[in-house]
């Protein structure tokens, strides 16, 4: 079963992940930005706004089916993780650099993150205790 | 084409805040159309949340927040850019609080100060 979990949640943040850089060509492909139908236009005339569309939609199933079961502290820790693995791959995939102030940023959202998460399984475990 | 960087940033900022309040406003909105007590079971809830504004409210702002995203992404480093989305997190736990009467233990409100320190960090730098 805890295999089950993991699986799930590295589901999740590949999804996620997927949308995040999905966004990025697409909207660096559509540039420059202007509230306007031409942009629109050059927004979804791409592909990658579709791979986008598909990583929300594999992100919500898979949420949804790992809230019937996960525990919903690492499911939620989990479901904004991805924060990670995109900085990481947008340096290979943009040539990005990791700057100072973003790795000390993300070590503190991380932090962050966890202690959410912590707060969640917390709250849930404590409750049939209440009931 | 490009306008100066000043007015860049500018931009950045306005569709960091619409980003924040349209996934607020979002999650806020589905979370009052799944919330009604009234609204029965299978068919008959989802019948009861179409015929409410709830529901098309919390689809309004997500499709919304979909573009604001893609245009706020496309102005800045994605890495920097995911990290300044953090905030959504804070946002709707403190909405939460103020509308739904949430808790916020000592935990919550650790992890929310960090994910806020983590942010501010990213975006006094860049």
């Amino acid at each position: 079963m805890k295999r089950f979990y993991l699986f799930g949640f590295l589901l999740l943040m590949a999804f996620d992940t997927l949308s995040q850089i999905s966004f990025k060509y697409a909207g660096d492909s559509a540039l420059p930005v202007a509230a306007s139908i031409g942009w629109l236009t050059r927004v979804f005339s791409q592909p990658w706004v579709y791979g986008a569309v598909v990583g929300y939609v594999g992100a919500f199933f898979t949420w949804m089916a790992l809230l019937k079961h996960a525990p919903i502290g690492p499911a939620f820790a989990a479901s904004h993780l991805e924060v990670v693995s995109v900085m990481l791959l947008s340096v290979w995939l943009f040539d990005e650099h990791l700057t100072l102030p973003r790795v000390l940023g993300a070590i503190a959202i991380v932090a962050g993150i966890v202690c959410l998460g912590l707060a969640e399984s917390r709250e849930h475990v404590a409750e049939p205790a209440d009931a | 084409m490009l306008p100066a960087h000043g007015s860049i940033s500018a931009l950045v900022a306005c569709l960091w805040v619409f980003n924040v309040l349209l996934d607020t406003g979002g999650q806020l909105a589905f979370k009052a159309a799944a919330g009604h007590p009234e609204a029965g079971d299978g068919l008959a809830r989802w019948k009861h949340m179409a015929a409410r504004p709830w529901l098309w409210l919390g689809i309004g702002c997500y499709l919304f927040e979909f573009l604001v995203w893609i245009a706020f992404l496309s102005l800045l480093p994605l890495s920097e850019g995911v990290l300044l989305g953090s905030i959504n997190i804070v946002a709707i736990m403190v909405a939460g609080r103020f509308l739904f009467g949430e808790k916020l233990t000592r935990m919550r409100v650790a992890g929310i100060l960090l994910v806020t320190l983590g942010v501010a960090i990213v975006g006094l730098a860049g």
